[in-house]
């Protein structure tokens, strides 16, 4: 995937895990994308999709405490769309490892991933950066 | 019909293109259509409801769908697969989010449903309206259409 410095909020931890969660999309796109026999593309699948699965729980884990503790205005709302994200990622999970899901459905699941992790990155967690910023330099004034 | 209603439209298209992939489309002619029409091969098209009702559709020559995934995952794309009208489809989806945003500021308060994609040569889409708002873009990464079309 292609990262742009465009895309940084300005804060150190979350601009690094937003370019390891690109990462981690990427070789999952890759996998999908790829020409290997079945059985051994359904595995490559699922591995690329766990690690990128786990990595996205641990970011907004620690994305979401962030914004706790900058009490961050929009917190309740940003915190519905993360648990919604992990649902859809966790119900392909589930169901793309029982065989639920044919090659077309993992093909339209990681093309609308793609363009959704790029929106949330680029613009939705803009104001988080913002938001926090804007308080520590209040913080540097008062200091 | 109000052009009005399409300044929204427009400033979403413009904003989401600068945002995820640093590119500035120009608008280009505006026109009133009878039908929806469209020489472009990948079409996505969100349905509207609530104060407004009817449909926003986003035509991209193939070449261009292409280029926009390819921006996007930094891979090769050599047909309208399902992974690039699906990506092309969410791209609608979030420019089409923007716009009702913008369109409550005019006291309209809309939902949008799930993008559908339509692919193929001189597709006409139909629609129940009597006419259709077109804007042409032009962009670094090539030429789309977007339609408004309000029953």
């Amino acid at each position: 995937m292609i990262w742009r410095e465009e895309y940084k909020i300005g804060v150190e931890l979350v601009d690094e895990q937003h370019q390891e969660l690109f990462k981690r999309l990427g070789d999952f796109i890759q996998t999908v994308r790829s020409d290997q026999e079945n059985s051994e593309k359904k595995k490559e699948v699922e591995r690329t999709l766990n690690f990128m699965g786990e990595y996205v729980v641990t970011h907004f884990d620690a994305e979401e405490a962030l914004q706790k503790r900058f009490n961050y205005p929009d917190f309740e709302e940003h915190h519905q769309i993360h648990e919604d994200f992990k649902a859809e990622v966790a119900e392909f999970q589930e169901k793309y490892s029982a065989d639920e899901y044919d090659d077309d459905f993992l093909l339209e699941f990681s093309g609308r991933l793609l363009t959704w992790l790029i929106n949330h990155v680029a613009s939705t967690d803009q104001d988080i950066g913002e938001h926090i910023n804007s308080v520590k330099e209040k913080e540097e004034e008062l200091k | 019909m109000d052009v009005k209603y399409l300044n929204p439209i427009i400033a979403a298209t413009d904003s989401v293109f600068q945002t995820m992939l640093s590119v500035k489309p120009e608008k280009g002619e505006v026109s009133i259509q009878e039908d929806l029409v469209t020489d472009k091969e990948a079409n996505v098209i969100i349905g509207m409801t609530g104060d407004i009702k009817g449909s926003i559709v986003y035509s991209f020559s193939k070449e261009m769908a292409l280029k926009v995934v390819e921006a996007m995952s930094g891979m090769e794309m050599e047909e309208l697969d399902k992974f690039v009208t699906s990506a092309m489809g969410e791209l609608g989806n979030i420019i089409s989010g923007k716009a009702t945003t913008g369109l409550a500021e005019q006291d309209l308060s809309c939902d949008i449903a799930p993008p559908q994609i339509v692919t193929g040569k001189n597709i006409n889409i139909s629609s129940e309206a009597d006419k259709v708002l077109m804007v042409k873009f032009n962009t670094d990464l090539g030429e789309f259409d977007v339609g408004f079309s309000i029953n």
